[in-house]
């Protein structure tokens, strides 16, 4: 997708978020009492992200034909055509997707498995999706894991006094 | 009564707990600056968590130890293997690198260290005098005044931010609307909860931070495989000592630069949304122009390294003086300072030095007494340097995202702050993606309560608008906004060379002279008065230049 359709996509996203979110506003109970409001404060400020989005809309429509700027990160040319666009997208992303998906997964799996058996299994799994899968490697990745997430666990459980949410399964941690 | 809270403050301080935490703090904050993509306002937000269940002194010391040796610890790989560890050291390896590579990394280190020193310590000295001063004016604000001074901060922010103002702008209406979720201050009436509890608390604005700060900052550090998987000890020579003599004697001959710098420092700071990345830039131009040798730049000149880290150094002390006197952050990190005050209740305000002068005082000691632990830390991180550029970046980001919820969870021992910090971790990451300055969001989210509040006091006293241009502050930060809101316009413009760039400078001084008038007394209408003639003569010689340009004949 080029730099300036992308512009206006994120212009029209913001309209239709803007627009939403001031329909929402009408919800917003007015009671009877105070000078102000409560929903005036975020109309006021939807609706100047509102004019703001669609500024920028006629911005990168007026951009049109001019060349691309520089200031955003590009996607790079693939090396070689033999690559398809998935392979392209995967390659330039994995790593971003990885951590995504594997820091929901620790959110989803935190009532289950606790705080510290899904912090370490996200970091160690985190690490070898980003380093390296060799065997060498994971014994440092679990190393490393359970050093810092472990040790930090014991720090705020034991020395901050701050329980932290141990799971059904193990229900000590 | 001061001797007394000066005392407390200062026993406090000194306390051996305090001090040892603060030199564990200024001890990280010299590594986080060290590795380049981990950000100063990263290392402090994610030392907030560990705060919690400190004093509020104790743990703002901390984070101010935190604060002062992230600003110090750039320029050791900046010099060392020429690749900032923050945006603010950026300028220190034009001349770092080349002095290091040509044989003298101990002096080009001795040069950092001690113009940091000095910078910090200007910078804390101004502190101690100015913030009081500052909060004194603070006290004539009333609500209007609060709600334009917001205004003007992210107008400001969002024109510095960035390339493109709107982006900046929308980034900032962004970080308001984010803070108008959940029940409001005022009345308590539910907003934008879609029907979803844990949504009427709002979302907590340091886990709000430290996904849009750290969590993004983080996926933008691994998001390439190769520079992922990189370490920085392949890089440059780091098995070297500090020549602190010679570096001491080297700055005293070249304090002009100095005291220059610490004053861009300063006033950057005090700046809303400008900070160091600005400051040792600028610093670093204007020592090029004022020297008699500009070639030399470039080359490992000593004024190259003394004016970019004087003057990184001196942008906290600016940036600290109007939270602490007004309550409105100067820079990122100010504001997550605010974010750290307001966990333990303290909220900062004209009157914060009178009602908290111990807490007051115990930052201003805090301050001092962290730049000469970073002084003494220097040589030793130096060491501890080496074997942390051999860390991976991808190690370190999994570590840091792990414990970065830990912390989160601990701020309300509430899984749904962790969702947060997940969500805005994937919002900031986009909006970096896309162009969009985070800085203006993240003033948007820390000042957003506050502007409501204000604007709710002001129709609690009137429902009349008036007051917004009538009275002097509040039509003087809105004068402001709007020449800060046109100022890229006018640097394009400027590039260009459009001829109304050059009336612009001139406009804004005469602009300003009306609310110095209003104001009333001696010394306002004497500063407007100034304000206007100077504005006047420049108009003057300007058209004059104008015309004579534009004429053919001359």
């Amino acid at each position: 997708m080029g730099r300036l359709s992308q512009d206006t996509v994120i212009a029209i996203l913001l309209l239709l978020i803007s627009g939403g979110l001031m329909i929402a506003s009408f919800d917003i109970r007015e009671p009877d009492y105070g000078q102000l409001s409560p929903a005036t404060w975020p109309r006021v400020i939807v609706g100047v992200l509102g004019f703001l989005s669609f500024l920028y809309l006629v911005q990168s429509w007026s951009a049109t034909g001019q060349p691309k700027q520089a200031d955003a990160e590009e996607e790079p040319e693939a090396n070689g055509d033999t690559l398809s666009t998935g392979a392209r997208f995967w390659g330039y992303w994995q790593n971003v997707i990885w951590c995504f998906v594997l820091f929901l997964l620790y959110l989803l799996s935190m009532p289950y498995v606790g705080m510290l058996i899904g912090g370490v299994s996200f970091a160690f799994l985190l690490m070898s999706a980003l380093g390296g899968w060799q065997p060498r490697q994971l014994l440092l990745h679990a190393g490393i894991a359970i050093v810092a997430v472990g040790g930090m666990w014991a720090l705020f459980t034991f020395g901050l006094r701050v329980p932290l949410p141990p799971g059904m399964i193990l229900p000590r941690f | 009564m001061v001797a007394d809270n000066v005392a407390l403050a200062l026993a406090g301080i000194a306390a051996f707990d305090t001090l040892a935490l603060m030199i564990v703090g200024v001890a990280a904050g010299l590594l986080a600056g060290a590795i380049p993509g981990f950000t100063i306002a990263m290392a402090v937000v994610l030392t907030l968590p560990f705060t919690f269940s400190m004093d509020p002194a104790q743990g703002l010391a901390t984070m101010i130890a935190v604060l002062v040796g992230g600003l110090s610890g750039g320029l050791m790989s900046g010099i060392l293997t020429g690749i900032p560890g923050t945006p603010s050291s950026v300028a220190t390896t034009f001349d770092g690198f080349p002095m290091a590579r040509r044989g003298e990394p101990g002096f080009a280190l001795g040069l950092g260290v001690w113009s940091s020193f000095c910078g910090g310590t200007l910078s804390a000295i101004m502190l101690v005098l100015f913030a009081p001063q500052l909060a004194r004016i603070g006290l004539e604000f009333q609500p209007w005044d609060f709600f334009m001074l917001v205004m003007f901060a992210l107008t400001v922010t969002a024109s510095l931010a960035g390339e493109n103002m709107i982006k900046g702008l929308i980034a900032g209406a962004v970080g308001l609307l984010v803070r108008t979720v959940g029940e409001d201050q005022a009345v308590g009436v539910g907003r934008f909860d879609f029907g979803i509890d844990p949504l009427l608390g709002g979302f907590d604005f340091i886990a709000v931070l430290i996904g849009v700060f750290a969590f993004s900052q983080l996926l933008s550090d691994i998001r390439d495989p190769k520079s992922a998987r990189e370490s920085l000890s392949e890089r440059g020579n780091v098995r070297i000592k500090i020549e602190h003599w010679r570096a001491i004697k080297a700055i005293a001959r070249r304090w002009t630069t100095m005291i220059r710098s610490a004053l861009i420092g300063m006033f950057t700071g005090i700046l809303p949304g400008a900070g160091g990345s600005i400051a040792n830039i600028l610093a670093y131009d204007q020592a090029k122009k004022a020297s008699k040798t500009p070639e030399k730049f470039g080359k490992g000149e000593p004024e190259g390294i003394i004016a970019p880290e004087t003057s990184n150094n001196a942008v906290e002390g600016g940036a600290l003086t109007p939270l602490m006197a007004l309550g409105i952050p100067g820079d990122v990190t100010a504001a997550i300072m605010l974010g750290a005050l307001l966990i333990h209740d303290v909220v900062p305000g004209p009157t914060f030095i009178a009602e908290e002068p111990v807490l007051a005082y115990s930052i201003f000691i805090a301050f001092f007494v962290a730049n000469f632990i970073m002084l003494g830390m220097q040589s030793v991180m130096l060491r501890v340097f080496v074997l942390v550029t051999k860390i991976r970046m991808y190690m370190l980001a999994a570590v840091i995202l792990s414990l970065a919820s830990i912390g989160v969870f601990a701020l309300h021992n509430s899984t749904f702050d962790v969702w947060t910090l997940f969500w805005f971790g994937v919002l900031g990451f986009f909006m970096r993606q896309f162009g969009f300055p985070l800085a203006p969001m993240i003033l948007g989210v820390v000042l957003g309560n506050v502007a409501e509040l204000n604007l709710s006091r002001a129709f609690a006293i009137t429902t009349d608008l008036s007051p917004f241009v009538t009275r002097p502050w509040s039509l003087f930060f809105m004068t402001i906004a709007i020449f800060s809101a046109a100022f890229p316009y006018f640097q394009s413009a400027r590039a260009k060379g459009a001829a109304w760039t050059r009336f612009y400078f001139p406009a804004v001084l005469i602009a300003v002279t009306v609310p110095f008038v209003m104001m009333g007394g001696t010394i306002r209408p004497l500063i407007g008065a100034v304000c206007f003639i100077a504005g006047c003569y420049l108009l003057f010689r300007r058209s004059k230049t104008t015309a004579a340009a534009s004429d053919p004949a001359a």
